[in-house]
């Protein structure tokens, strides 16, 4: 579910950006980019083409079914935009190491997904 | 008892509507919830549970989140047994092409042999 | 066999109508809480299709002065009998 208690702030060029206790935004339409960018450096990720397609396919499922995806949904959404080679776990795993779809949600600006432990 | 590997686990049965209770959204929670580690799924709309499957659901007044995109996700979660309790819709005077999603009408004749066949029921 | 369980009267509230249509014709229904009122002589004849097979917890009945009230073709049974027909019962579900 999507917290509403401000935990703490992601600073970037002195804008703040509001963080739950678990590092996700607060607000989904303040994401972008750079908010992106700077959640990724957190995780210690450096985003690149690959990172931000899965990112795409998580803002699409977000804005379609009103939730952010545990891992197996989110496994047949990319299957499904981006092809069989890349909607497989393994894939996830390397990009968004530890819990893909957890990580990958909050660097997409999501909510954490509610149907994951 | 026998199981057949299709119709042997969770059977999920929703006998509210939405926005007038929270039954509904929590079912839909156990479901996604067991979807998301691996269980088969089955969802039964039973009375007035058929109403969780109206199309055009609108936010509700205090700004609740309706069920319809939810529902539409469920496929994602790769639940597709999706059952109707047929007595459910006539009593509300709706028929099966009044509902959003593709389903599978059960009459009460057959409705018992689905909780016999699934390995569990939960009610909600 | 299920064991089918009911907490809510026949006069209020629809879901024995809900119970019924899940009922395969080995099932048993068990009346609990303030379902056991359907255990009453007035009220028993929602059930007839289940006769025989139609318990109602003792406990309830006690607590809400309808022990002696109960139609001859329930069977009252306490909590150690609500588990033994749960243990005899391949699963539990509850109409609430």
């Amino acid at each position: 579910m999507a917290s509403t208690e401000i935990y703490r702030y992601l600073i970037i060029n002195q804008q703040h950006y509001r963080l739950d206790p678990e590092g996700y935004l607060i607000d989904i339409k303040e994401w972008t980019s750079e908010v992106a960018e700077a959640l990724a450096k957190e995780e210690g990720i450096t985003l690149t083409a690959e990172h931000w397609e899965i990112l795409h396919v998580l803002r699409d499922f977000y804005a379609r079914y009103e939730m952010a995806p545990a891992m197996r949904p989110l496994v047949k959404a990319v299957a499904q935009s981006l092809g069989p080679k890349k909607g497989r776990s393994i894939h996830l795993m390397h990009l968004f190491p530890g819990s893909p779809a957890k990580v990958a949600a909050r660097l997409a600006g999501l909510p954490k997904p509610t149907h994951c432990l | 008892m026998q199981e057949s590997p299709d119709d042997s686990d969770l059977l999920v049965i929703l006998r509210h509507g939405p926005h007038g209770s929270s039954w509904l959204r929590e079912g839909l929670d156990a479901a996604l919830v067991a979807a998301a580690f691996g269980r088969c799924v089955s969802l039964l709309f039973m009375g007035e549970g058929v109403t969780a499957l109206m199309p055009e659901q609108q936010v509700g007044p205090l700004g609740q989140k309706g069920t319809a995109a939810t529902l539409e996700m469920l496929e994602m979660y790769d639940i597709e047994t999706l059952l109707v309790d047929e007595q459910g819709l006539s009593d509300l005077g709706l028929s099966r092409d009044d509902l959003m999603l593709e389903v599978e009408c059960v009459s009460s004749e057959v409705l018992a042999s689905f909780l016999s066949e699934h390995r569990l029921v939960l009610t909600f | 066999m299920l064991l089918h369980v009911v907490n809510r009267s026949p006069a209020t509230s629809r879901v024995y109508q809900q119970a019924l249509s899940g009922m395969s014709s080995e099932d048993r229904l068990l009346l609990i809480e303030d379902g056991v009122q359907g255990a009453l002589p007035q009220l028993v004849r929602y059930y007839a299709e289940v006769e025989g097979r139609l318990f109602a917890l003792k406990e309830d009945l006690e607590s809400r002065g309808l022990l002696g009230r109960c139609d001859a073709s329930v069977q009252v049974v306490d909590v150690d009998g609500f588990v033994e027909l749960t243990e005899e019962a391949e699963r539990t579900v509850s109409w609430y």
